[in-house]
């Protein structure tokens, strides 16, 4: 009776594929946890960037009033801790990215299959007709004139963004503010993906 | 009032330099001489909006409202209720922030697709074709439901 009820719903399949990313992410985030949140490399560069925005907002933000003199070597002073923030920044995403491949093989494998059991098949419907540009990610693969139709990439795709970015946020994986590419819209953290 | 918090605001960063994390209180949530860390308050501005893209995609889906609109309307809201919640019940400089900008776009992204994935599930969930099924498995005689069209 139970597995009727579930398969006769037209949309059964946004389930699975909500369930299947809820399951990817965690995943994901414990094999980044294995090979780069408890290195001592990643806490240290981490510590470094967190001390070193602090440092620079200490200072942008003291009195403006200070003789010109003072005003230039403080200037000075900014800019190379700028320099080393963009430089530990760097040093972060190359450290991530070396290790991050793997995360990378498992979500690419996860994709593929999701793809071959949904492919050409709507997995939801969106109560509202999204703009050109959305159609192309949200009418992915599906056939017909109706774009209220939701492909299995726009649903994993907002499944990603939405379940990664707060799990990562949950565990305090994100990364520091004051990192390079925290911009309007912080993805989840793209080199542990 | 504004100078105060300035002031309170680069102590608190500089004992954040030196290592030292006063612990977080749920009070502190609704003081407005209470003092922030941008981290901090950027964290709890993250899950209030998290908290609204989840209660509005419920509600949204459960009605179910369908229209462009809703979206827009959803973003108009949690940004106002974002705005209002620094501006007036912590009453917040936004310039040791990083500006207003800075302060709404704290889990922005985030909240829009947590907004759309539980409205599209619940709108799908609370769907006519759904509930003719329910209603039809409980009272199998003569039940005529209108088809639900987006």
């Amino acid at each position: 009776m139970s597995s009727t009820l579930f398969s006769s719903m037209k949309y059964s399949d946004s389930l699975t594929v909500v369930g299947i990313s809820i399951c990817t992410a965690i995943v994901c985030e414990a094999i980044s946890w294995l090979l780069i949140y408890r290195t001592s490399s990643y806490k240290s560069l981490k510590s470094t960037i967190d001390k070193a925005s602090k440092k620079l907002e200490t200072m942008k933000t003291t009195d403006p009033s200070t003789a010109t003199l003072v005003k230039k070597s403080k200037t000075k002073k900014i800019d190379r801790v700028e320099s080393s923030l963009k430089e530990s920044s760097r040093d972060l995403s190359m450290f991530k990215f070396k290790s991050g491949g793997v995360v990378a093989l498992v979500l690419f494998v996860v994709f593929g299959l999701l793809n071959s059991l949904f492919e050409g098949k709507p997995v939801a419907k969106i109560p509202f007709v999204p703009i050109k540009l959305v159609q192309k990610m949200s009418h992915r693969g599906l056939s017909g004139d109706d774009m209220t139709d939701c492909s299995m990439a726009f649903l994993y795709f907002l499944c990603s963004i939405s379940i990664r970015t707060n799990l990562q946020k949950f565990l305090g994986f994100s990364p520091p503010r004051g990192a390079a590419g925290a911009g309007l819209f912080p993805m989840p953290d793209p080199k542990s993906n | 009032m504004r100078e105060r918090k300035s002031v309170k605001f680069n102590f608190e960063l500089q004992q954040h330099q030196n290592g030292h994390f006063p612990p977080f209180k749920v009070e502190k949530l609704f003081d407005p001489a209470a003092a922030w860390d941008k981290d901090q308050l950027g964290d709890v501005l993250h899950w209030i909006r998290q908290a609204l893209a989840l209660v509005c995609g419920l509600l949204w889906g459960a009605i179910p409202l369908v229209g462009g609109i809703w979206f827009l309307l959803f973003l108009l809201l949690s940004s106002g209720i974002i705005y209002a919640y620094y501006a007036l019940v912590l009453k917040i400089d936004e310039e040791d922030f990083g500006g207003h900008g800075a302060l709404l776009q704290d889990g922005l992204f985030a909240s829009i697709s947590l907004f759309l994935l539980v409205w599209i599930l619940n709108a799908d969930m609370f769907s006519l074709e759904n509930t003719r099924f329910y209603f039809s498995v409980y009272f199998p005689s003569n039940c005529d439901f209108p088809h639900s069209n987006w």
